[in-house]
């Protein structure tokens, strides 16, 4: 149980960094040009019609007035209201985050499933050069295509063939799983495309460090089969350094998911954060931002727990760091 | 707009080989076809489909005061809305007036209007319109003095004359009331129940139009149903499903796929990316709206801060290359009186439409301007603002202009023009609305009036006044002089240069939809005839 001597520590530093994370993102979207009386009440309002708006939201305060009010009201669970709708911050984020968990649950379950094992046989058939050449080429296109182009095509060739809806059909989950699902697949697909890249790469040299350590020439020296080197010897030492990616572009799917989601209309919380931008809905860009953030904090945490778990000395150098 | 076009453009460049697989549609039809004189559709009244009609748009309503149609100042919040709310009079295809809540009309003599009113014309909570509703509801959208209600003008007083009558009387003539009268700022509202407090028209619409909305997600959808109370014939469209869908490239697909029968464009090019679609028909509508050209004087620190400077640029902008260039040479060039309108003035006899380039040159010279560098900033929510920059980007070139161009977002755009202090960028690319009479637009070069514009216009008491004079002038032949007077004089001012007009692109699935549609729309509303539109099959 070594892990409970160095947990509380990063507890603690996840929440000074989510803090500290807080005031950055609130400092950040009140220094973006333009705002929402700006927007909402178009070029043909006077200067007055402005500034009336403004006070009537409480921009007029000092920004740190404003971030203490926020902040003190989010720690609660209440993160305002949308300037737009009216509407609190908190239930429309509810409404949207189950799709998006979705979408990034399909997205990261497509990444284990196929990248995983793509990095496994990319590394242990490094002998055949057409298969590395073919293995370099996909993870490269996959890494390098941006996922708004690979979104556009599959949207388009979607459109164009008699498969149903191309976009805007994914409904709520609580209502229809199946259909939610069913409709997730195109964009929870792309969205995986760079992780399931980035994962195959890093499965294919982790188990090629692996492969030339002393304890796998033993075991090829012993006359063990192959399978079993690799699921006892290879995985478990490989793994490592391939949850903490993992885990890493888990959090990073979020990002992505903002692009996916706007290209294939989902209304989630990636297409709730673009539309809040382009208003200067700051309640609604401060949320939606802090909630990514919480969960690439998270997410990082709970690498470092199960690394923690998987090897023990990463522990041991956690706690005497 | 650059992440759009790299989306677009890349999709289509992929994906070539596959459209072409697909079956030959033959030749397509002119998506500028009238089916009748001033109207692109004309809805097939044979059919006798019945049911749900599925039309995807750019945007959603996000006004200040809510769903309060007074202060409505967008084309998206005027189509919504109108779909709840009916007006005294409405605007037929050639801008003549038609009847609405208003069976008729007289006009004694031009600073008064007697309405009488329709006499089956219910609200949607069952009660009847009374004159009294008509009186209040002008009266409350004068008291917002919002953007509209200075577009009705110089009301003196709204009267009740009749049971079926009111009676309103301007300070002077106002030859755009009846325009102003025409659009959904304008509607008529509930105004025993909002003076009651029993209605909040910032939350609800309750309204005498055909519709009434049951279901609103911001920015996401809007579900309608038809108003059982409505004084029309009932209908064929039952039921309104409306999806907010933002990218242009996604309501092209939708259409494509069948997800919507209905869908609004504002990029030119969807004509050539959905003419292949067999089941999909697009049609090219013209509207009033037009683009134009920031050229600021108020800068003192700004090359353009000199009238000649200004004029020169102007000149040296071709109009008819920017249509072509930008918009598919589907745009009109257009003076201050927009080129779809009635009373519009003709761009070529423009004064800086008769400069040559070197005369130009002569008097860029003379002002000693040579090797300048300009900026100009646009904004990237629509394609056409960044393609008409470039073009000006590089009709300047040819004169020796450098222009740095920066296309930002809505939100930033607004922050660096319609800030309340002086715009530090030498110029910009945006649109007016045209609405539906040539003095209405023309307001805003009225710096007496139009505070907006102090930003990036120091203005002209010449031109204010022709502007006055264009708003009080009845239609004929003195009005068309005084416009065309007032045309020149902002084209020689040259502080907001108009352009082309703003052509839209409507889209919509010949296997579930029979819509009529004018040819020219002048307030952005889309959905101006949905009763006449008919269903295919139910």
């Amino acid at each position: 149980m070594r892990i409970l001597t160095w947990l509380p520590g990063r507890l603690l530093g996840a929440a000074v960094v989510l803090v500290g994370a807080s005031a950055l993102i609130f400092a950040a979207v009140r220094f973006l040009p333009g705002d929402y009386a700006q927007i909402v009440l178009g070029p043909l309002a006077s200067a007055q019609e402005r500034e009336a708006l403004r006070t009537e939201f409480g921009f007029d305060r000092t920004v740190g007035e404003q971030y203490l009010l926020w902040l003190g009201q989010a720690v609660t669970g209440n993160f305002g209201h949308s300037l737009a709708s009216g509407q609190p911050v908190a239930g429309e984020l509810a409404a949207r985050l189950p799709v998006t968990a979705l979408l990034t649950a399909m997205a990261v379950v497509w990444t284990v499933v196929i990248g995983v094992p793509l990095g496994i046989l990319a590394g242990t058939r490094t002998g055949t050069t057409r298969s590395t050449a073919a293995g370099r080429l996909v993870s490269s296109l996959g890494v390098s295509v941006p996922d708004y182009v690979l979104a556009a095509v599959v949207v388009f060739a979607l459109s164009s063939l008699p498969l149903g809806p191309s976009v805007g059909a994914v409904g709520a989950p609580a209502q229809d799983l199946g259909g939610t699902l069913l409709a997730l697949l195109p964009p929870s697909l792309v969205l995986a495309v760079f992780t399931i890249a980035a994962t195959a790469r890093a499965t294919r040299d982790a188990v090629l460090n692996v492969l030339v350590e002393p304890h796998v020439s033993a075991a090829v020296a012993r006359g063990e089969t192959r399978l079993f080197i690799i699921t006892h010897h290879v995985l478990r030492n490989a793994a490592v350094p391939v949850l903490t990616l993992t885990g890493t572009i888990t959090a990073m799917l979020l990002g992505g998911a903002v692009i996916v989601e706007s290209v294939f209309d989902v209304s989630g919380l990636g297409s709730y954060l673009v539309q809040g931008l382009g208003r200067r809905d700051y309640p609604v860009i401060q949320t939606c931002v802090l909630l990514a953030t919480t969960v690439f904090v998270l997410m990082s945490l709970i690498v470092d727990v199960v690394t923690g778990l998987l090897d023990p000395r990463v522990a041991v150098s956690g706690r005497s760091r | 707009m650059t992440k759009r076009l790299a989306v677009a453009s890349t999709a289509l460049v992929l994906l070539v080989p596959l459209a072409a697989c697909g079956a030959d549609p033959g030749p397509a039809a002119d998506p500028a076809a009238e089916e009748e004189p001033g109207y692109l559709a004309v809805a097939d009244t044979s059919l006798e489909g019945t049911g749900t009609l599925r039309v995807h748009l750019d945007y959603d309503t996000a006004e200040a005061a809510g769903l309060d149609p007074r202060s409505a100042d967008v084309a998206r919040s005027w189509s919504l809305m109108g779909l709840s709310y009916d007006t005294l009079v409405e605007v037929g295809p050639d801008f003549e007036f038609l009847p609405s809540l208003a069976e008729s009309w007289r006009t004694p003599d031009p600073t008064t209007y007697v309405f009488t009113l329709r006499d089956d014309a219910v609200f949607s909570n069952g009660r009847p319109m009374t004159a009294r509703d008509v009186r209040r509801s002008l009266e409350h959208l004068l008291e917002s003095e919002s953007t509209w209600a200075a577009q009705l003008g110089p009301v003196e007083s709204v009267e009740e004359t009749g049971e079926h009558e009111v009676t309103v009387r301007l300070e002077h003539p106002h030859t755009a009331f009846l325009g102003a009268l025409a659009n959904t700022p304008a509607g008529i509202l509930p105004m025993e129940e909002v003076d009651g407090g029993s209605v909040d028209l910032t939350a609800e619409m309750v309204g005498t139009g055909p519709y009434v909305a049951t279901e609103h997600i911001q920015d996401e959808s809007w579900t309608f149903e038809v108003n059982e109370h409505y004084w029309g014939e009932p209908p064929a469209v039952e039921r309104l499903e409306i999806s907010i869908v933002a990218d242009e490239f996604n309501r092209a697909a939708a259409l494509r796929d069948g997800s919507a029968d209905f869908a609004y464009f504002n990029n030119i090019d969807t004509l050539d990316q959905l003419e292949a679609e067999p089941a999909a028909r697009v049609v090219f509508q013209e509207n009033t709206d037009f683009y134009y050209l920031i050229l600021n004087s108020a800068n003192p620190g700004s090359p353009l801060a000199d009238d000649r400077v200004r004029f020169a640029v102007n000149a040296a902008v071709d109009r008819n290359q920017l249509s072509e260039l930008a918009l598919g040479g589907h745009a009109r060039p257009t003076g201050v009186a927009p080129a779809t309108l009635p009373d519009a003035c003709p761009a070529g006899e423009l004064p800086s439409a008769l400069l040559d380039d070197d005369e130009i040159a002569e008097i860029l010279e003379e002002a000693g301007v040579t090797e300048v560098e300009l900026s100009l900033v646009t904004f990237n929510s629509e394609t056409a603002p960044g393609q008409i920059a470039q073009v000006v980007q590089q009709q300047l070139a040819g004169h020796g202009l450098s222009v740095d161009i920066d296309i930002v977002d809505d939100a930033s755009f607004g922050a660096a023009l319609y800030s309340g202090s002086t715009a530090t960028d030498d110029m910009g690319v945006s649109w007016y609305a045209g609405y539906g009479d040539a003095s209405m637009v023309s307001r805003w070069w009225n710096t007496d009036t139009a505070a907006f514009t102090a930003d990036f216009m120091v203005g002209d008491p010449a031109v204010n006044d022709l502007v006055v004079q264009a708003g009080r002038t009845p239609r004929g032949p003195e009005r068309e002089a005084v416009i065309a007077d007032l045309c020149a004089a902002v084209d020689e001012r040259s502080e907001v240069v108009p352009l082309v007009t703003r052509p839209s692109v409507i889209g919509y699935r010949t296997d579930a939809v029979s819509p009529t549609l004018h040819s020219v729309e002048g307030y952005g509303d889309i959905l101006r005839n949905i009763t006449d539109f008919r269903l295919v099959s139910s």
